[in-house]
């Protein structure tokens, strides 16, 4: 319309991108600022060195090639549970049993492995990694049913479904699957090939990364440049909408869902894979909740995300070494975590409630 | 001096200077209007009066003194008392405990109920609120629970009331009763500010009007002083005028009364329409409605008398009971609001921003969300991203989108300009059938004009456009035949000379009488 003096100044597209990623990185950057200091308070008020501890989980962390090798080892189930989180929660399907897939997952990579000891090579990693990805998906295809056509909450029922797939695997490993000869609860050992390249000894950093840096990559590629992307991100932004759409909201619900467990899923199979070579009951330190917090941290962001998993890595990486060689627990990277969990959802919750009241 | 002044407000917004130095003198015990598009500050100026926002500079002067107004209680305590548009009660609550919630009289600690009952009823006694104490909200109709709002503010004192588009959900019935009831207060000495879109409302109740555009007082002056195109001039700025949407500009081919081509053969039939609300109550009871192709049939009616569930059952957002539903001639009732998509219907929901939009998605998204699976969006299941930035742009420019781009979040558009966005997605090539619900409320009168003459260029075109609107001029305005519904049926039909303000209006008032102008339908 000719009305040069009425339109207001427009900002470039690419301005509003760069605005938006400036924005995002530093509402980050501040959480992340903002645990640092809590946890350094708690250092402070216990009378810990604050920065000589700070100065060891970076060194411990990122100092050496096999501190740097051990950062992204942590990081790999990190990377690949942020992911499984995001695929649903980028449609609004809070599904938290990401950790529950991951469990069931690993078992059915490990029975996988130590069963068709006869296959070859990538056969069998391929047979391994598949029966992850699908026992994961069929782990979370109950609540995704019944969250799509029932409006069960599928908060409750995938947190619920979290502690009977520990159960399950726990007693999997304990009775009918118990390694012969060894008194920990753990299945036998998957067959040689089917464990993962190491790509830096003496680290257990394996090629599970390069999975995780692919999915990376694949999810990044849903999101922005598929028809998927597009309905899961309408679905997220507004469900009423998606349904004035005409987008089957029910069938992407699950879909989103079943994605999510198979994510998860391989989160667990690699691991089984690449590090442990079998089934160790209860062997997941929270990976599955940790990547809640990453992707809600990254807003679902695949790219924020592979970011956010690495400073975690690094983390717990630096955080195992701290409680070696000084008398700070471990426990304080429980605390930072914390810390960034509280903030992150002070972020989510604030903005709207504040939007709710003016 | 006047009673409250406003002086020198400026307030800005990251990179938007929402107002400045904005002064406005309003008189005791009188009406002063406040007009001007969306997006001129008149939200902001009231939500700083009221304590909702906090101005960079300037003060706030009631008989003389500077008031800090740091939040809506704050505002209460000096008086100052706002209705808003989407009102705030609680629906189980009755009317008695609605009012006197936050501030109820106590007896040792506990709520004095039968103290409470009667200053209530001594209020709307005095202020002529007709109310029953006692009912529970949830069974009043939307004047009445205005009137609950206004008796709130009254019940604390309120001396300076701001009202936010008042009479946006009532019937014109109630209307003149809120008129009533605001000359009333008027001349008992209370103080109203009252922000408006409708010109008519200025001159039956203001004594002053302020005209903001863009943050600034464009002109203010005695009601007695001014005309309707004067304030539209303001309102619009010497940029250009727009087609006012009021009586037929000449340089709007279509616009006023409407001369309707032949209309085409029957597009939308509709027989028998039962629909049932979850909670049991039927909210349709066998509603017959035909549309043809270059007709544009009104819907006129209260809101909450079936309007909802009879877009939502076009659309196949909702399982009708009984009855069915023909598209062209085929029965589309077990079709998904996709298959209907794909058939021509097209929907214009009643609320942009709730149903009509996803405002975290970029333009080009809300753009394609629902043909995305179709050439050229895509091509097994990944987008062509050109093709789509090519539409989005195209269809940008055709409707006159205002923004930057289609990438930016549809939730940074004015409430126009996602109107518009609404409306680029709705019409498109293959569209049959056009639902509009309520396609032009709160949007200021350059888009609404804008809405409105879209869908005369759709009807001109042959497509059928089925309008359900609560605002009653604009059916009238528009159509060439009107029904009315009321509790969920069609309880009157006029062709398009017989309807005005006063018949139509009476039969959504649900009033018995013989439906004296009913004529043939279809």
């Amino acid at each position: 319309m000719a009305e040069p003096t009425a339109s207001p100044p427009a900002p470039s597209p690419s301005h509003w991108r760069t605005q938006l990623a400036l924005a995002t990185a530093w509402s980050t950057g501040v959480t992340f600022a903002g645990a640092l200091a809590l946890t350094a308070l708690v250092l402070w008020l216990t009378g810990q060195p604050v920065f000589g501890t700070f100065a060891l989980m970076l060194r411990t962390a990122l100092g050496s090639k096999v501190g740097l090798a051990d950062t992204l080892l942590q990081a790999t189930p990190l990377i690949l549970c942020g992911l499984a989180c995001a695929v649903s929660f980028r449609a609004g399907v809070f599904n938290v049993g990401v950790e529950g897939a991951l469990y069931l997952g690993a078992f059915a990579a490990a029975w996988t492995g130590f069963t068709f000891v006869g296959l070859g090579r990538l056969p069998l990693i391929a047979a391994c990694l598949v029966a992850a990805a699908v026992v994961g998906a069929l782990w979370l295809a109950v609540p995704a049913a019944l969250k799509a056509y029932l409006d069960v909450d599928e908060v409750v029922s995938t947190l619920m479904l979290n502690y009977v797939a520990l159960s399950v695997t726990s007693y999997l490993v304990n009775y009918p699957f118990r390694a012969p000869g060894l008194a920990n609860s753990m299945s036998p050992a998957v067959a040689e090939q089917a464990r993962l390249t190491r790509l830096l000894p003496p680290s257990q950093l394996n090629a599970s990364l390069i999975l995780a840096l692919l999915l990376t990559l694949a999810v990044a590629w849903m999101f922005g440049r598929t028809r998927l992307g597009v309905s899961i991100r309408t679905l997220g932004n507004n469900p009423r909408f998606a349904r004035v759409m005409g987008i089957p909201v029910p069938r992407l619900m699950v879909l989103t869902m079943l994605l999510s467990g198979a994510i998860g899923g391989l989160a667990g199979g690699s691991q089984v894979l690449g590090v442990n070579y079998r089934f160790i009951d209860g062997f997941s330190p929270g990976w599955g909740f940790d990547g809640i917090t990453i992707t809600l941290l990254a807003r679902h962001n695949p790219w924020g995300i592979l970011v956010t998993a690495l400073v975690f890595g690094m983390l717990r990486n630096g955080g195992g070494m701290i409680q070696v060689f000084s008398k700070v627990p471990i426990s304080i990277v429980d605390i930072l975590q914390a810390a960034v969990i509280l903030l992150v959802t002070a972020q989510v919750a604030v903005p709207s409630l504040r939007r709710a009241t003016s | 001096m006047a009673y409250l002044v406003l002086q020198e407000i400026s307030k800005r917004f990251g990179s938007v200077q929402a107002l400045s130095r904005v002064t406005l003198e309003v008189e005791r015990g009188a009406v002063h209007a406040i007009v001007g598009e969306n997006g001129a500050g008149k939200s902001t100026l009231m939500k700083i009066l009221y304590g909702l926002e906090q101005p960079d500079s300037g003060q706030i002067l009631l008989d003389g003194r500077r008031l800090t107004i740091a939040s809506p209680r704050d505002a209460m305590r000096h008086g100052i008392g706002m209705v808003h548009q989407k009102f705030q009660l609680i629906p189980s609550f009755t009317v008695v405990e609605n009012i006197v919630l936050g501030d109820e009289p106590a007896r040792a600690g506990w709520l004095d109920r039968k103290a409470a009952r009667r200053q209530v009823a001594e209020l709307l006694e005095r202020y002529g609120l007709e109310l029953d104490p006692d009912r529970p909200v949830r069974d009043l109709s939307v004047g009445e629970r205005q009137r609950v709002e206004i008796a709130k503010l009254l019940y604390r004192q309120a001396e300076v009331l701001i009202f936010d588009e008042a009479t946006a959900a009532l019937t014109p019935e109630e209307a003149e009763g809120l008129f009533r009831i605001l000359e009333q207060f008027v001349a008992g000495g209370k103080t109203i500010l009252y922000i408006t879109h409708k010109f008519s409302e200025v001159f039956r109740l203001a004594r002053h009007v302020t005209v903001l555009r863009r943050g600034r007082v464009v002109s203010s002056m005695p009601v007695a002083e001014a005309t309707p195109e004067r304030l539209a001039r303001d309102i619009v700025g010497a940029g250009g005028l727009p087609d006012l949407g009021g009586p037929a500009p000449s340089s709007a081919p279509g616009l006023g009364p409407s001369t309707s081509p032949d209309p085409g053969p029957v597009i939308l039939d509709c027989q028998g329409l039962w629909v049932v609300r979850p909670d049991g109550v039927p909210a349709l009871r066998g509603v017959d409605l035909a549309v043809r192709g270059g007709e544009i049939v009104g819907v006129a009616g209260v809101e909450g008398n079936g309007q909802a569930e009879l877009a939502a059952a076009v659309v196949g957002l909702t399982p009708v009971q009984a009855g069915s539903i023909r598209l062209d001639g085929v029965p589309v009732d077990g079709a998904s609001v996709k298959e209907r998509r794909r058939r021509g219907i097209g929907w214009i929901p009643p609320d942009r921003y709730t149903l009509g939009s996803a405002l975290a998605s970029s333009l080009w998204d809300n753009l394609i969300a629902g043909e995305v699976d179709l050439p050229p969006f895509s091509a097994f299941g990944v987008l062509r991203m050109q093709a789509i930035r090519r539409h989005a742009r195209q269809r940008m420019e055709t409707f006159d989108v205002r923004a930057p781009g289609p990438e930016v979040p549809a939730g940074s558009l004015s409430g126009g300009n996602l109107q518009k966005v609404i409306v680029a997605r709705e019409v498109r090539d293959g569209l049959r059938l056009l639902v509009a619900s309520n396609p032009t409320s709160g949007l200021d009168i350059r888009a609404t004009a804008f809405v409105r003459e879209q869908l005369l260029h759709l009807r001109n075109r042959g497509v059928a456009v089925l309008l359900i609107s609560t605002d009653l001029d604009e059916v009238l305005q528009l159509s060439d035949r009107v029904l009315v519904l009321h509790r969920g049926e069609v309880v009157a039909q006029f062709p398009r000379g017989a309807a005005t303000r006063e018949t139509v209006g009476r039969a959504m008032a649900g009033s018995h009488e013989p439906l004296a102008e009913v004529s043939s339908r279809g």
